[in-house]
C-alpha cells in the first residue's frame, strides 16, 4: 500500500497524538456549551486528516474546499447530538463520509450514468506528477499517466458507496470494522461491498496487470 | 477450507483484516492449489498498480483557506437563528420529540409574531417613544444607554431603526447622517456584546465613511473587535476610504498582531495596493517569522512584486 496509507492507523485517524482523549473530551463539553475557540480547537485537531480524504476523493481544491465547509458546518450545528458513544473521530468520519456520498451521488446524477472521465483538472495533476520524475524514460512517464488515467476512470465507475469504502480501506487503510461504523452498517455489509469494488476495478485495470 | 471460500477471503488477506487462524489456513491453501495462488498473485499486481495512483495530498494554502472560510462562516453562524435556538434547547433537558414540538411552536410563535408586526401595523408599544429623532436627538446624548435591541437598516424609506434600552425602552428612526443615529451606532460598535448587532451598525456607519469619527470607530473595530467577521467588515469599509498614513499603520498592525490569517492576508492585499518603501521591510520580516505558512508566501510573492526581490 502507499506509503502514506502506511501510516495510518488501524482505526479512524486519531487526532494529534499529543492530545489526550480526556483533553478533546473536554474541549467538545466546552464547544457543546457554544465556547468557539474550542470547536475552533477540535477542527485543527481531526480538519488534516478530513481534508486529505475529501481532496483524494473529489479532485479539485475547489470541490474539497465545499465540502470541508459543508461537513464542519454539519458537526458544528450536530455537536449538540454528539454523546460521547463512540470516539469523536469517527463521528466526525462519519459526517465527512456521508457529504462525500452525497457530492459523489450528485456528481453521478449529473454524468446521467455516463463513464465518468477524468477532468482538466485531473490530467494536469497527472503530467505534474509525471513531470516530477524527470529521470524515467519517456515509456515509463507515459505508461505512468495511462495508468494514472485508467485508475481515476476505473474508481469512477464504481457507485458512490463503493467508493468511498475502497478509499476508505485501500488509500486512507482504515479497518473494515470502523467504516462499518462510519456507514452505521456491519462489518460483513462492508466486507462484501469492497469484495465487489475490487472486482470492478480487476476487471478495468486488467490491461495493465 | 475450499477454493471458492479463499478467492472470497484474498482481498481480506492482502488488508490484513483476516483472524489467524483463517489466515494459516488461507496459506495452507495456497500452498498446495496453483489455481488460487495465480488468483492472490493476480489481486497482489491489482494493488501494487492502484498503489501506483498518485495520491492527492492537501496544500497548506488550502488547509489555512479552508479554515478561514470556515471561521467566517462560523461567525455567521453565531449570530444566526440556529445559535439562539440551540442556546435555547441546549439547556432544556427534554425529549428529542419535545425539542421537535418546542422548535416547531417557536415557528408557529415567530411567524405570528413576524405577522402581528409586519409594517403596515403601526401598534407602538406602551412603553415605547417612537417617531423620527432629528430633533430630539440632541437630548438623546444625556442619555444612560443600558442596550441595544435593534439596529436594522429600513431600505424603502433609507432610514435606521434602533431599539435603545435607556431608562425607558425607545424606538428610534432616523438617517445615518443624523448625529444621534450616528452616536449610537458608534456606541453599538464599541459596546454591544452581540457581534451581529456590531456588525450591522458597523456597515450602516460603512456609508458615512468621510466622517472622521466613523474613520475612527472602523479603526477601533478593526484593531479591537473580537469577531473575525466584525473585523473583516471593517476592513472592507476601510479599504473604499481614502489612502492615508494612519490607515497604513492600521493595517500594518493587523499584518503583524491579528491573530486570523485571513485577516493578515487580506491586509497584505491592501497594503500591496498602495505599497511603498515603508511597507518592505514588513513584508520582508514576516514573509521569514509569520507563523503561518499561506501568510509567508503571500508576503514573499508580494515583497517580489513590489520590492523585484528575489
Amino acid at each position: 500500500m502507499n506509503g502514506v496509507c502506511l501510516e495510518t492507523a488501524r482505526t479512524v485517524p486519531a487526532s494529534k497524538a499529543d492530545v489526550g482523549l480526556a483533553e478533546e473530551r473536554a474541549l467538545i463539553r466546552r464547544a457543546q456549551q457554544g465556547d468557539m475557540p474550542a470547536f475552533e480547537e477540535l477542527v485543527r485537531l481531526h480538519d488534516k486528516n478530513v481534508l486529505r480524504l475529501v481532496v483524494q476523493i473529489v479532485g479539485s481544491d475547489e470541490d474539497a474546499r465545499d465540502l470541508y465547509q459543508e461537513a464542519f458546518l454539519k458537526v458544528y450545528r450536530s455537536l449538540g447530538r454528539f454523546r460521547f458513544e463512540s470516539r469523536f473521530s469517527t463521528w466526525v468520519y462519519r459526517i465527512v463520509t456521508n457529504v462525500c456520498l452525497d457530492h459523489l451521488r450528485r456528481r453521478r446524477a449529473n454524468l446521467e450514468v455516463q463513464a465518468p472521465e477524468p477532468r482538466e483538472a485531473d490530467i494536469e495533476f497527472f503530467e505534474s506528477q509525471a513531470e516530477a520524475r524527470p529521470h524515467s524514460n519517456p515509456e515509463q512517464v507515459l505508461r505512468s499517466r495511462q495508468l494514472a488515467r485508467q485508475i481515476e476512470r476505473a474508481l469512477g465507475r464504481l457507485n458512490p458507496r463503493e467508493r468511498m469504502v475502497f478509499e476508505l480501506k485501500h488509500y486512507q487503510g482504515l479497518k473494515l470494522r470502523a467504516i462499518g461504523e462510519m456507514f452505521g452498517t456491519s462489518e460483513e455489509t462492508v466486507k462484501n461491498c469492497l469484495f465487489r469494488a475490487t472486482q470492478k476495478l480487476r476487471a478495468q485495470l486488467a490491461e495493465f496487470a | 477450507m475450499n477454493c471458492e471460500q479463499v478467492r472470497e477471503q484474498i482481498p481480506l488477506y492482502l488488508y490484513d483484516e483476516l483472524t489467524a487462524d483463517t489466515r494459516t489456513a488461507l496459506d495452507d491453501h495456497v500452498r498446495t492449489c496453483s489455481a488460487c495462488a495465480a488468483e492472490l498473485a493476480a489481486h497482489q499486481r491489482l494493488h501494487e498498480r492502484l498503489n501506483e495512483r498518485p495520491l492527492r495530498l492537501p496544500s497548506p494554502e488550502l488547509v489555512v483557506e479552508c479554515r478561514s472560510l470556515l471561521e467566517e462562516r462560523l461567525a455567521e453562524e453565531a449570530m444566526g437563528w440556529r445559535a439562539l435556538l440551540r442556546a435555547w434547547l441546549a439547556g432544556t433537558p427534554v425529549p428529542a420529540a419535545s425539542r421537535a414540538l418546542a422548535v416547531l411552536g417557536i415557528l408557529i410563535l415567530g411567524f405570528g409574531a413576524g405577522w402581528t408586526m409586519r409594517p403596515q401595523v403601526e401598534a407602538v408599544p406602551a412603553a415605547t417613544v417612537s417617531g423620527p429623532v432629528t430633533a430630539g436627538m440632541t437630548d438623546l446624548s444625556n442619555l444612560r444607554i443600558a442596550g441595544i435591541r435593534q439596529v436594522a437598516a429600513e431600505p424603502q424609506t433609507g432610514t435606521v431603526r434602533l431599539t435603545v434600552d435607556a431608562e425607558q425602552r425607545l424606538d428610534l428612526r432616523g438617517t445615518v447622517d443624523d448625529p444621534g443615529i450616528q452616536r449610537l451606532l458608534i456606541y453599538a460598535v464599541k459596546n454591544y456584546e452581540n457581534p451581529g448587532i456590531r456588525r450591522e451598525s458597523l456597515e450602516l456607519l460603512d456609508r458615512r465613511t468621510n466622517d472622521p469619527e466613523v474613520r475612527d470607530v472602523l479603526i477601533y473595530a478593526l484593531l479591537n473587535d473580537r469577531n473575525d467577521g466584525v473585523r473583516r467588515a471593517a476592513l472592507s469599509a476601510l479599504s473604499e476610504l481614502q489612502w492615508d498614513e494612519p490607515i497604513r499603520q492600521t493595517l500594518i498592525q493587523v499584518l503583524t498582531q491579528d491573530a486570523n490569517p485571513g485577516m493578515r492576508v487580506a491586509s497584505v492585499n491592501l497594503l500591496a495596493e498602495h505599497a511603498d518603501d515603508s511597507v518592505v521591510p514588513v513584508f520582508r520580516q514576516l514573509s521569514e517569522k509569520d507563523k503561518n505558512p499561506y501568510v509567508r508566501l503571500k508576503c514573499a510573492s508580494t515583497l517580489r512584486a513590489v520590492s523585484g526581490e528575489n
